[in-house]
């Protein structure tokens, strides 16, 4: 009974920790921060999941989690961190919604996703239940950054979030998906994540900028 | 099993060998043709497998991972025609069409993997693996958009990955959502996340769960399916990208998502009153319906009206799954119907842009002198759309306001018909304007035949042979599908 209070604290704490580091981009300016913090949430997913994999004795989530520092943990941040530099400094831009309107628009959000996981925490007995309605949070919060941010590579970090909201859920939820579908599920995030690099740099080339809101030829 | 291997074989070993062969670009380009036709032949052979009740996946070593189903062999008959029609009108193949070396070997590329993703998507029983292949069916036809790099070009790429990958995020939530409740009620046994499983469990599952699942699946596969509001990536995406790309999303993919909600539709309608699924469709359908037909009325390319006509008609798919067995009828021969009319007339509209050099309708006149073979047969293909006999997509919508009637739907029957006479009225008048008139100051005059246009001709008088007789094994493989989705 200890183990499993000690294990469910230990997720929850994990989990907040990855909704905090998405707060961080709807409060900090600088896009290194946001890298960084991408980085803490990867690492924190990755805690998680070893967590899940000490306490259920699970070994295939051991190399998942292993996956998942290689990949989101170092690889991730580098290509990033090589985006940022190769634009240099970016002339600051405001987004589309302020820093405080963001950040009460986010509580709002994680109270939204508290509401919604209620049916879900009356069906289970799991000890890792209370990591759903934060991962249910990050969810929602990444989705507002990518809506309301105007640069595309804050935009990819936001979907970046996005994934990591979602293979919380899976770890917290179900104690991971089957392994063939989480190879799948990873490389088809590497490749999106690789594609969308590219399209930044196109951005980058042929509008001289990346703020996607010089993007608006197109209407109608 | 070794008709499924010639399936998804073929294209997968074509894209390989445009990566690894950079030579002899004319031979590899006419390997590919040729593999898509061997696809388009084992697709067949599948569909005639199951008609006549051989299971077409006995004996596979993994016999979990495949399933093929009515539904899936019909729309992995469609998949494979308009590939097949696809590549053979791809680049460096016929004459000089602006395509340099590079992109014509990354347009083979992708396109191939394209295919390949979208029939493996229909062919998968795993629902998670099924995500994972529609997910890389959007990296890959992302890739193909900005084929040629312009402003618009790379907007429309980066509103396309964004969104979608989003959306689908989403759909991947629902999934892991609806396993959870799976997880929680039955414990962790093999094969749990096959649809087969799924739907055999699910009057076990808890309703409101799934009701939240199906929500999040709904607006994520409904993203790539086009679905209004989440609509606004496809006109950019799909006018921007190349035809043969263009004919492919319009045509097929947009089915492959549809297909996904139609999968999840029959698992949470056997716990859920089937009410919910079917509300939530008509709502979505019918706005969609409504948007796609206003934004014809005031498009000015033809390219865009091209693609808010399929978000009109995967409003009416839409529609069709949540009318009961005549209208999924009447929403999959819609599909098929659909996958042909739109990928020959985006094939068209390209041929079209290569001549005149334009999107725009009001600068493209005289298209009946200009080009003789084009002309007509881009005339057909809006007659078809606009759901005229003799041509299928008349059958289609016709057994769908039937169907909307008969479940007493007045209302919606009236709403759909009003809309369809306002697409109508709108698409002929911009065909009008295209089609007559004297033709434009440094347009050449005159078009040569050849196989090209005699492939986009037949599929024309495929439509013309849907819309007089359905041929009974294709009823048969329909009826089918009902049955396969509705208990």
């Amino acid at each position: 009974m200890r183990m499993n209070a000690l294990f469910s604290q230990l997720v929850m704490l994990g989990s907040s920790g990855m909704l905090l580091s998405a707060l961080i981009v709807l409060w900090r300016k600088s896009v290194p921060s946001y890298i960084s913090a991408y980085r803490w949430q990867a690492w924190l997913l990755a805690a998680v999941t070893a967590t899940v994999a000490y306490f259920a004795g699970d070994r295939q989530l051991f190399a998942v989690a292993a996956a998942l520092v290689a990949l989101k943990g170092f690889a991730i941040p580098a290509l990033l961190r090589t985006m940022q530099q190769r634009f240099g400094a970016q002339p600051q831009i405001k987004p589309y919604v302020n820093t405080e309107t963001s950040l009460c628009v986010a509580g709002l959000l994680v109270m939204f996703a508290y509401v919604l996981a209620r049916p879900w925490m009356a069906v289970t007995h799991l000890p890792t239940r209370e990591g759903l309605p934060l991962a249910m949070a990050l969810l929602f919060v990444s989705l507002f950054i990518i809506v309301s941010r105007r640069k595309a590579i804050t935009q990819v970090i936001g979907f970046l979030m996005l994934e990591n909201a979602i293979a919380l859920l899976a770890v917290v939820g179900t104690y991971g998906v089957p392994l063939l579908v989480e190879v799948g599920v990873f490389l088809d995030a590497l490749m999106g994540f690789l594609v969308m690099q590219i399209f930044v740099y196109h951005i980058h080339e042929t509008f001289d900028t990346i703020d996607v809101e010089q993007l608006k030829h197109l209407r109608h | 099993m070794l008709t499924l291997s010639l399936l998804l074989g073929p294209p997968l070993l074509a894209s390989c060998l445009s990566i690894l062969v950079r030579r002899h670009t004319h031979l590899v380009g006419w390997a590919g043709v040729a593999g898509l036709s061997l696809s388009f032949a084992a697709s067949i052979a599948l569909c005639v497998e199951v008609v006549t009740g051989g299971s077409a996946t006995a004996g596979h070593p993994l016999p979990d991972l495949w399933h093929v189903d009515a539904l899936s062999a019909l729309v992995a008959l469609c998949i494979a025609f308009v590939a097949l029609l696809a590549s053979a009108s791809g680049p460096g193949l016929g004459g000089d069409d602006g395509y340099d070396e590079a992109q014509t070997r990354r347009f083979r590329i992708f396109m191939n993997a394209f295919a390949f993703t979208m029939l493996a998507a229909v062919t998968i029983q795993n629902v998670a693996l099924m995500w994972v292949a529609v997910e890389a069916t959007t990296i890959m036809s992302a890739m193909l958009i900005p084929l040629r790099r312009t402003k618009a070009s790379v907007e429309a790429s980066w509103k396309y990955i964004l969104i979608c990958s989003v959306g689908i995020a989403l759909a991947f939530a629902g999934t892991v959502l609806a396993y959870f409740d799976f997880v929680a009620t039955a414990g962790d046994v093999p094969g749990s996340l096959n649809w087969t499983a799924l739907r055999a469990a699910a009057p076990s599952l808890h309703p409101e769960l799934l009701q939240l699942a199906f929500a999040f699946i709904l607006v994520g596969y409904g993203t790539k399916a086009g679905l209004a509001p989440m609509h606004t990536w496809l006109p950019d995406a799909h006018s921007e990208a190349p035809a043969p790309i263009s004919a492919m999303m319009s045509g097929v993919l947009l089915a492959v998502a549809m297909y996904a909600i139609a999968r999840w539709k029959a698992v949470v309608d056997a716990a859920v009153d089937p009410a919910f699924t079917c509300n939530l469709l008509i709502g979505f359908g019918l706005l969609s319906v409504a948007i796609g037909v206003f934004s014809l009325v005031i498009q000015r390319h033809y390219k865009r009206m091209l693609a808010y006509s399929s978000v009109e008609h995967i409003g009416l798919v839409g529609i069709g799954l949540a009318l009961g067995p005549l209208g999924v009828f009447a929403a999959w021969l819609h599909v098929m119907n659909h996958a042909v009319a739109k990928s020959t007339s985006f094939l068209l509209a390209g041929r079209v842009l290569h001549r005149y050099d334009t999107t725009e309708i009001e600068k493209v006149t005289g298209l009946l002198r200009v080009m003789p073979w084009t002309g007509p047969l881009f005339a057909a293909g809006i007659l078809a759309l606009v759901g005229l006999p003799p041509f299928g997509l008349f059958v289609s919508e016709f057994l769908l306001v039937r169907a909307a009637v008969l479940t007493r739907r007045f209302w919606l029957a009236g709403i759909v018909l009003l809309l369809l006479l306002a697409a109508f009225v709108s698409l002929l008048g911009h065909l009008n304007r295209m089609l007559y008139g004297d033709a434009p100051a440094g347009v050449r005059v005159g078009e040569r035949g050849g196989w090209a246009v005699a492939a986009l001709a037949a599929s024309i008088g495929l439509l013309v042979a849907f819309g007089v007789a359905l041929p009974s094994a294709i009823s048969t493989l329909i009826h089918q599908s009902v049955a396969a989705l509705i208990p």
